[in-house]
């Protein structure tokens, strides 16, 4: 029922299927749904570095996307709209969680044991135990590099690097101007080249 | 048009977006080309790093996800839809009624308040005396003056006789 990612071509269109949800039809919220839960999900993910709270905040940027849709204009895309929602709904929890936690989740001192090293993101073809273990060790030095950064600079460097948006989407997911986007792209790349520099030089 | 900081032309040159004669003045701009190249170059290793590496996660479940999200939905337009019309009355009614015994409780407790406050006050400004002034006895003639006042206490039953301004005491109350 529920189909992944780009839809065919001989499918309803994300246009057609927000009009019948402003007509209050659930089902193709559902379909939507379907379409971009991945995306959201793999996007938020990348963001918090827990599962369970990227479902979370996956379910609470639908249901706030729901409760909105009727007004929504269609000015942008359905994509680019919803990404705003769960920029706005990612980016919150990570300043809430970064005022009530310890204050670790930006600081350089960051622990690569607080990332877990198992995460199901990392290459799933038949390496060998070694080329595995190898694997999950680059990805937990990204991870551990990324939780470096601040929420707008995780934001708008997985959106350009992770879903290859231009600078004119992510501006509008950010809410934000395109020579933001652009100067934070900017920063968030020169730190992680240096927290970086040894892996991409070596894999 | 607008000038671009050089963070914004450096962004745009790693990724491409920069041509025609803004590159070339943004490259006469630097201080040192080979340089940049060098650490363009570099950028380029991270992003690849990073589209190679930085996978999307597969969700498990995916179905409950839906069966949640629709849950949550239908909750929600279940709490925003109006009330059917039966139902609205029968609330209104019982708002009414609510009203009414709520007044009526209210009133009962202000009228409670009142008694024993009013008891209170009332209890607390008499005298722990009894106090009675006797004049009959006098003889105006001989004791103009005297007053005789006879305390009583309520609770210790003593009785006290004060005799203020008399000049003589009668023959038939003198002591024996």
């Amino acid at each position: 029922m529920h189909t992944e990612a780009t839809p065919a071509p001989a499918e309803i269109s994300d246009a057609e299927l927000v009009q019948q949800c402003q007509a209050g039809n659930t089902a193709a919220f559902d379909q939507l749904v379907g379409r971009y839960r991945t995306r959201i999900f793999g996007m938020i993910y990348n963001m918090v570095h827990s599962e369970q709270d990227a479902w979370d905040l996956s379910q609470d940027s639908f249901l706030k996307a729901w409760k909105s849709i009727g007004r929504f204009r269609g000015q942008s895309s359905f994509y680019t709209w919803i990404y705003r929602i769960v920029m706005n709904v990612t980016i919150d929890w990570l300043r809430k969680k970064q005022v009530k936690g310890t204050g670790a989740e930006f600081d350089d001192a960051i622990q690569l044991k607080e990332i877990d090293p198992a995460s199901r993101t990392a290459p799933k073809a038949n390496a060998l135990p070694h080329e595995r273990m190898q694997d999950q060790e680059i990805r937990a030095r990204i991870d551990a590099a990324i939780a470096q950064l601040s929420p707008e600079h995780r934001a708008v460097i997985l959106m350009k690097e992770m879903e290859d948006m231009q600078y004119n989407e992510i501006a509008e997911a950010l809410g934000c101007s395109i020579g933001t986007v652009m100067s934070r792209l900017f920063y968030a790349r020169k730190k992680l080249q240096n927290l970086l520099r040894d892996v991409y030089e070596n894999v | 048009m607008f000038m671009k900081t050089f963070e914004e032309n450096w962004t745009a040159w790693l990724d491409g977006k920069l041509t025609g004669k803004e590159l070339d003045e943004f490259k006469a701009s630097l201080p040192d080309l080979t340089a940049a190249e060098l650490e363009k170059e570099n950028a380029l290793k991270l992003g690849n790093l990073l589209r190679k590496r930085i996978g999307v996660p597969e969700m498990t479940n995916a179905e409950f996800f839906h069966h949640q999200l629709r849950s949550e939905i239908e909750r929600e337009q279940h709490a925003a839809a109006p009330a059917p019309a039966g139902d609205t009355v029968r609330e209104t009614w019982w708002s009414i009624g609510r009203l009414a015994w709520t007044g009526a409780a209210s009133l009962a407790i202000f009228a409670l308040c009142t008694f024993f406050v009013l008891r209170d006050k009332d209890s607390g400004g008499q005298s722990a005396y009894l106090t009675q002034i006797i004049n009959a006895r006098v003889d105006p003639a001989v004791s103009p003056d005297a007053t005789i006042s006879i305390f009583e206490a309520k609770e210790d039953k003593v009785t006290v006789v004060w005799v203020d301004g008399l000049q003589s005491l009668p023959s038939e109350y003198a002591a024996k």
